[in-house]
């Protein structure tokens, strides 16, 4: 879509002024857009105002300033300076072409017109809606700061530069979407990034054609990182500010998008969707402990079902003292429907949880535990081993912090059960491999999804495996292909 | 503290990046032939890292212990080494991951089509169980891409610091 010419618009006749605002604005017809006009020095003066994102007290306060020239000053002539003189605000702009100026109006700011000025004043005197900084649900700490980004961008850089007080962080601010006008800022560490990557996304940025950005953060990283039928998330978000300016400082590039508390994190490895910021406010023995944790509970959420299937359906795969492993009554349904069908269920369950109100949530827990948990297995629908390990990957899925990588997993087991059900070990180690290879296979933004496991990169595998002290590790990773190695001292 | 200048990306020495293969021929050698032994306890593979290294010419009780598989995890762990030296020799401009995936099956079928049947307490080839023939390959198409992808990712990474 082409932008509108606007440019033909003189700004000094007030009336044409007036006439586009009310034409192509909707003015008086749209009732979130003011319009007020008051008369200083036998001139009009117009303001016109988004009633829904303005500070009211600070309008008021411009407006006494305003009505106060009639009775302090006399030259006409200078009217527009004066009046530039008494906008008691920091942020004051003057801007000559109407659609720039329409675009600040319906971001929240006032425009001033003074009839006979070739320019328009713009203040902010913006308030958006919104919350205050709160501790994101899905990254909590159990100590540590306990703030989060909001849906304000603004707020958003500030709480980010209030622990980067560089003077070489760099915000940079883009427009993306023809209608909606969404704020989306790059932020970096200008002497550490990559700058061919900071090149690449602006430029993927600036090329976006989109009528708006409605999903925010979402829609953004489809345009910039071209997922495909890749299932596995390319892309890192987090809503604290503290792991934020942490991957700022090793060399990644933060890219935020207004009305949206999640941050991208670019590049992103596989590996950086299994670690929390919980592991980085305990000890380091106790971090890697946890770590390791978190790992065989992901690494159980992929393989345990399909590998418990196998043993149990071929049991002389099983070595001695083994042999008690796989159900001792099989039950009238195949084992391979029962663990589709009772990891469906699942599914259901969280699903329903997502939208589930509250009051209705205690209900739920109790149908999902009593009715289809245990009176399934009374009736013979389910043998008990089943949900067993049903219930063990689940738990699996949910201790891995990536919400996405948590599914895309649970998409790979389903296949290898299925993998599993068809071809046996055959099925399930040709599995295994391709889930490997295409792991190996996906890059996100040039850099390579598995790094450092293939390719092999043994410090840095070393840093993901042991969670080191901060003044032990002072290098940053390779991948990101900082300007410098070294963290400086 | 003193100040510092940043310190960018010093040229690599020739010697780094021979380190770098030694210890991604290392430890992919030792962690493919422990998934091998995981998969040979299963019984997922008759051919284990033990029956093939140690047990295939040697006799003895030990020889078909724990003992046998962790020494074979170990000596492949060093012949790795020298596969991925070599792979650093010959192969390491090929980009992606076909060239490992093709590596990874032509050392499948150097190891298993001529020096299996050199072994005398090993079956040959066509008496081998379906399972094992597709688990071992796999291990090798793993195992192959493993080296080869990491070198040839060095490498370029190599040249474009070189730049």
């Amino acid at each position: 879509m082409k932008r509108r010419k606007t440019n033909d618009l003189k700004l000094e006749r007030i009336d044409d002024v007036q006439s586009y605002m009310e034409t192509r604005v909707g003015v008086g017809t749209s009732f979130d857009v003011g319009f007020r006009e008051v008369i200083i020095l036998k001139k009009k003066v117009q303001l016109y105002y988004l009633n829904g994102l303005n500070d009211t007290p600070v309008v008021v306060e411009l407006l006494k300033k305003l009505i106060s020239i009639n009775d302090e000053e006399s030259n006409q002539d200078e009217l527009p300076l004066i009046v530039k003189n008494r906008l008691v605000h920091q942020q004051v702009e003057e801007i000559d072409e109407i659609g720039k100026a329409v675009t600040q109006l319906l971001s929240g700011l006032i425009l001033i017109f003074v009839d006979g000025y070739e320019q328009t004043f713009v203040v902010d005197v913006r308030s958006y809606p919104g919350r205050g900084p709160e501790e994101p649900d899905t990254e909590r700490v159990v100590r540590g700061s306990r703030d989060g980004y909001t849906e304000n961008i603004i707020e958003n850089t500030g709480l980010t530069r209030r622990r980067v007080r560089d003077e070489r962080l760099r915000n940079e601010i883009f427009q993306v979407g023809d209608r909606s006008k969404t704020d989306v800022c790059i932020s970096y560490i200008q002497d550490v990034a990559d700058p061919g990557l900071v090149e690449m996304l602006k430029n993927e940025i600036q090329a976006i054609d989109t009528t708006g950005l409605s999903m925010a953060d979402k829609t953004l990283e489809e345009y910039l990182v071209h997922q495909g039928f890749n299932p596995f998330p390319l892309v890192r978000y987090t809503e604290r500010p503290d792991v934020a300016s942490n991957h700022l400082f090793e060399g990644h590039i933060l890219v935020m998008v207004d009305t949206s508390p999640s941050m991208i994190i670019t590049p992103t490895t596989f590996f950086h969707h299994v670690q929390h910021a919980e592991e980085y406010r305990q000890s380091p023995v106790i971090g890697s402990f946890i770590r390791w944790i978190r790992f065989l509970g992901i690494f159980v959420s992929v393989f345990l079902l399909p590998f418990w299937y196998i043993l149990s359906n071929q049991p002389e795969l099983l070595p001695e003292g083994l042999e008690f492993i796989g159900p001792s009554d099989e039950g009238s349904i195949p084992l391979f429907a029962q663990i589709i069908i009772a990891d469906i269920g699942i599914e259901f369950l969280r699903m329903a949880a997502i939208h589930t109100p509250t009051p209705l949530a205690t209900a739920m827990g109790l149908i999902a535990a009593v009715l289809i948990g245990d009176i399934a297995i009374t009736v013979g629908l389910f043998t008990a081993e089943v949900i067993l390990y049903v219930a063990a990957a689940t738990i699996g899925s949910y201790a891995t912090p990536s919400y996405e990588l948590s599914i895309a997993n649970k998409l790979t087991r389903v296949l290898l059960i299925l993998l599993a059900a068809t071809l046996g070990v055959k099925g399930f180690v040709v599995g295994i491999t391709i889930y490997l290879l295409a792991l190996t296979k996906t890059s996100s933004l040039n850099t390579p999804y598995f790094w450092p496991f293939m390719p092999f990169n043994f410090r840095a595998m070393l840093q993901i495996l042991f969670r080191f002290s901060v003044p032990a590790s002072q290098s940053r990773p390779s991948v990101v292909h900082p300007k410098s190695i070294k963290r400086q001292s | 503290m003193e100040l510092k200048q940043p310190i960018h990306l010093k040229k690599e020495k020739p010697s780094a990046i021979i380190w770098k293969t030694v210890s991604t021929g290392f430890f992919g050698g030792i962690l493919w032939s422990l998934v091998g032994v995981f998969f040979a306890f299963f019984n997922f593979t008759v051919v284990s890292p033990g029956s093939f290294v140690i047990s295939s010419w040697l006799h003895g009780e030990w020889t078909d212990g724990w003992l046998a598989e962790m020494i074979a995890v170990l000596v492949l762990g060093v012949l790795s080494i020298l596969i991925a030296l070599l792979y650093l020799l010959v192969l390491k401009k090929l980009q992606g991951i076909l060239p490992g995936l093709l590596f990874g099956f032509g050392l499948w079928g150097i190891v298993f089509g001529l020096i299996l049947p050199l072994c005398p307490n090993m079956k040959p080839l066509l008496e081998l169980d379906s399972d094992t023939i597709v688990t071992t390959l796999c291990l090798y198409l793993l195992y192959g891409v493993f080296i080869g992808f990491t070198i040839s990712y060095d490498h370029l990474d190599r040249q474009q610091n070189k730049k």
